[in-house]
């Protein structure tokens, strides 16, 4: 086949976002934990890959700037550089937020907290983190009939922020520290991000499969289940 | 630029749709309704074209917008420059080639009975892959093709005109006399679509015609046919794929699916889907350079 070596260097290019994304989901699987077992050492151990996931996404973006400038690629092609550059950014601001919340937990390890407030940021987590593997599931398959499920999914996120809002909005009595109260809406704000990326990873791979934003893609994909049934 | 020899109605650059819902896609190629097909445009329909028995292209259906350019890409062998060359008449120059369907220069239907292909060829203007200037002046290249139409106007000025649309004008004004050889292959050529020019064509057909030049003399040459499209319709022919990306409106994908089997358009689209979306595996495989 012709542009061997090309395919051969996009190939490269997607297994390196595919591992980034694997290492990202990694500290976002440790920040669940820490979460859930009150276990700010495994917290801890996760300060510092923001830098590392920056620059590993600094070198993918020149890669792909590279591809671009030396084998003018078009179609398909143009569609998965410019999806790999889309994602990695995802892949990149997802891995700094995580990295904050790792940070507030162990900055807020001795704080008392409010319950409830804590189990919905518990569900939030457990939510967006599902989100996001969803989202580099899609695209690591290119599946995306189930993009469409990723884009209601993202419905939940949003109801679990105005819970979580809410309560931190109107403490109980026993509403823990306000510092930990604090921190505690940046983490939430941070999650609903995260769970953004994982969704937006989802829409970006409907664009590489089909050539269309997910918005008219959807809307014809729904015509099409309409047609059939 | 206003042109000396046009009338202030024909200087009317007449805009055709940009929608992409216009233009029909499939294997028959493309073909819209008769909104938007202006006065210079061509409409083909259902054209083949044979060498003897042996069918070269097949039905192919296109609507050529006016003043925009045209790329034609696909293959070696799959029928382009046929194509081009039965649009104006040429390839039935050849002892035994034929064409089929029809070709509309506007209204009229340029294969007619009544219809003179020499005329034709004046409205329909081509430029070939290699430079062919004649053993004449720079002057006399561009001149004499107007003068043996019978051109009553100011030469110099019609030769002045033309040399600036081809963007050689300032190269040569002051060495008109000399011989158009002497000239780099870059210039030869734009001397050539000069020359084209000059007879006041509709539309002006062009067969690779930057394949033998240099970077530089490639960038003036499409530099040009930026330019040309305002008064005229332009339809290229090009084996090179980011030429036709830079350059052209609409593109036309030409393909063989079987080894000998006539050319078909396999799809025709505006060139910013054709190049970032198109509808057919082949086109896509073809854009991205996975065969060909």
């Amino acid at each position: 086949m012709p542009r061997e070596t090309f395919q051969q260097e996009l190939d490269t290019l997607l297994s390196e976002v595919l591992e980034l994304g694997g290492e990202v989901e990694g500290t976002l699987e440790n920040m669940v934990r820490a979460m859930e077992e009150h276990d700010a050492a495994l917290a801890e151990k996760e300060l510092g890959v923001d830098m590392r996931y920056k620059a590993r996404g600094a070198g993918i973006d020149e890669e792909c700037m590279i591809l671009q400038a030396r084998q003018a690629p078009v179609a398909r092609d143009l569609r998965l550089l410019y999806t790999v550059q889309a994602v990695t950014n995802h892949l990149v601001r997802s891995g700094t937020l995580t990295e904050h919340i790792c940070h507030a937990l162990v900055d807020t390890a001795g704080c008392e907290r409010d319950e409830d407030l804590e189990a919905a940021l518990i569900e939030m987590a457990r939510t967006a983190r599902r989100l996001f593997h969803e989202g580099m599931e899609i695209f690591r398959a290119r599946d995306i009939d189930r993009a469409r499920d990723l884009q209601a999914a993202d419905d939940k996120v949003d109801l679990l922020y105005s819970e979580a809002m809410n309560l931190i909005a109107n403490p109980s009595a026993d509403g823990g520290a306000p510092e930990w109260r604090m921190r505690a809406a940046l983490m939430v704000h941070y999650l609903e991000r995260i769970a953004d990326h994982g969704v937006d990873i989802g829409s970006r791979t409907v664009f590489l499969v089909t050539g269309e934003r997910i918005e008219s893609a959807m809307q014809q994909y729904i015509n099409r289940d309409l047609r059939e049934e | 630029m206003a042109n000396p020899r046009r009338t202030k109605e024909e200087q009317k650059v007449t805009e055709a749709p940009r929608n992409r819902r216009d233009t029909k896609k499939g294997t028959g190629g493309a073909s819209s309704g008769d909104a938007g097909a202006s006065a210079f445009g061509m409409r083909i329909e259902n054209l083949s074209a044979h060498y003897g028995s042996f069918k070269a292209v097949t039905d192919v259906s296109m609507d050529i917008r006016a003043n925009k350019v045209t790329a034609l890409i696909g293959p070696s062998g799959c029928g382009k420059s046929t194509y081009i060359r039965c649009l104006n008449r040429m390839h039935e120059v050849i002892p035994g080639a034929r064409a089929e369907g029809r070709v509309r220069l506007g209204d009229q239907d340029i294969y007619a009975r009544d219809m003179d292909p020499v005329r034709i060829r004046r409205r329909i203007g081509m430029v070939f892959q290699k430079p062919n200037p004649f053993s004449k002046s720079i002057y006399e290249n561009v001149a004499w093709g107007a003068r043996i139409n019978g051109y009553k106007g100011d030469m110099d000025e019609l030769v002045e005109h033309s040399l600036k649309q081809a963007a050689l004008w300032e190269e040569v004004k002051d060495k008109l006399k000399k011989s158009g050889y002497d000239l780099s292959g870059g210039q030869q050529q734009r001397l050539c679509i000069a020359r084209t020019l000059a007879v006041e064509p509709e539309v002006i057909l062009m067969d690779e015609p930057a394949s033998a030049l240099d970077p530089v003399s490639t960038q003036k040459i499409e530099d040009t046919m930026d330019q040309l499209k305002q008064s005229y319709t332009v339809v290229i022919v090009t084996h090179n794929m980011q030429q036709a990306a830079r350059i052209s409106d609409y593109t036309g994908f030409f393909y063989i699916e079987n080894m000998g089997d006539p050319g078909r358009l396999w799809e025709f689209d505006e060139t910013e889907k054709m190049f970032s979306n198109p509808d057919r595996k082949e086109t896509e495989d073809y854009v991205t350079g996975r065969f060909g």
